[in-house]
């Protein structure tokens, strides 16, 4: 099987070939982190074509001593990141959430999916509400299974800065979640939810 | 509420024993900023990781070529402007000696055998100049200077090669 590795020395030395499997493999986790940070499939497509535009530019400056996963969402995520910033995009649309995170209709328990579902949109909603940069951080560590070191590398911080980053992410998660709840209690009480 | 070391644990993720877990559990009914968390951390745990839709290796070539032809449009129209403006400015330089040879053609010429003469004469004396300088000037230095000298534009020149090879590595644009 042909590694990561010789498909970027193949791609550097011109092959187009190569590139486009560079594309496939990792097409997913950048399309992914995009699409948590910036919070939209049309803009989390366009960043990640352009992510992948960049790193076909700048191939010929990787140092094949890093890892090249770690090198390429480190382009993705501070592209994201200088996006956010420029833009300040902070608009949401819920249909095209629902567009992506449809509760899977063959799952066991279909009720319980469909908690999940809507805990994910949840969960995919407040992440909007974070700082570019501590989503990142989170995006990197819960849906790319990066290590606090590979974050640190990719994110240009270090390791404690990245702790403190997540953990700082988490507690604002949480407090949002809290109040939410208490809202959604305090709707349900309003409007004498038999939810209650 | 104290919520040490709970918070700690949600936080860190860390594996738990028997009696930690219990000692949790019966934390979290009470509290609702840590259950919030532990919300989180499950909601978290449970993401999905969100994929393109099918063709997005295509899109992308489709992208890649429609960049490398506005690039060759751009360097195109550039040299386009460059060559027209370089040759504005060598009209507009050399339009009096142009009107001056469509006056006189003969002027022109024994003005300028004049004007070559006089430059290989100067050039000529200037050369003897630097002939009796280099005679002479090794004699006034010391050797330790020539030995400064020669290690000062010996680093300059590893500088240039390291510079160039740093900076102008040539980018791979298969077209």
């Amino acid at each position: 099987m042909i590694d990561e590795q010789t498909w970027v020395s193949q791609a550097q030395a011109g092959s187009e070939e190569a590139f486009t499997q560079i594309v496939e493999h990792f097409q997913r986790p950048v399309y992914n982190l995009c699409y948590r940070m910036l919070g939209e499939p049309e803009a989390a497509e366009d960043a990640s074509q352009e992510v992948f535009l960049r790193v076909y530019r700048n191939l010929w400056r990787y140092n094949p001593e890093r890892p090249f996963g770690t090198w390429l969402m480190s382009i993705a995520a501070h592209y994201c990141i200088d996006r956010l910033r420029r833009k300040k995009m902070t608009l949401f649309s819920m249909d095209e959430e629902d567009a992506i995170e449809l509760p899977d209709r063959n799952a066991p328990d279909p009720e319980h999916e469909a908690i999940r579902s809507e805990q994910r949109q949840r969960l995919h909603r407040l992440l909007q509400s974070l700082d570019p940069i501590d989503r990142a951080a989170l995006t990197l560590r819960y849906w790319n299974d990066c290590s606090e070191a590979e974050i640190a590398e990719t994110l240009s911080l270090t390791v404690s800065a990245v702790k403190s980053r997540l953990h700082r992410a988490r507690r604002a998660l949480g407090k949002t979640w809290q109040e939410q709840e208490h809202q959604n209690h305090a709707e349900r009480i309003a409007y004498g939810s038999p939810a209650i | 509420m104290d919520h040490r070391p709970f918070e700690d644990w949600l936080l860190e993720d860390k594996p738990l024993n028997k009696e930690e877990r219990f000692a949790l559990q019966e934390h979290l009914r009470n509290c609702t900023s840590c259950t919030a968390l532990s919300e989180v951390n499950l909601a978290l745990r449970g993401a999905r990781v969100a994929s393109p839709a099918a063709g997005f290796a295509d899109r992308f070539q489709v992208r890649l070529a429609a960049e490398r032809k506005a690039r060759r449009i751009r360097q195109g129209v550039g040299f386009t402007f460059l060559a027209l403006g370089a040759l504005g400015i060598l009209l507009w330089v050399s339009w009096p000696l142009l009107a001056a040879t469509a006056q006189s053609p003969s002027g022109v010429i024994s003005d300028l055998l004049m004007y070559l003469s006089r430059l290989f004469l100067n050039l000529r004396a200037f050369g003897q100049a630097l002939s009796v300088i280099w005679d002479v000037l090794p004699s006034f230095i010391p050797s330790y200077v020539w030995a400064i000298i020669f290690a000062a534009f010996s680093g300059l020149g590893l500088l240039w090669v390291a510079s160039l090879r740093k900076f102008t590595r040539i980018p791979v644009t298969s077209q």
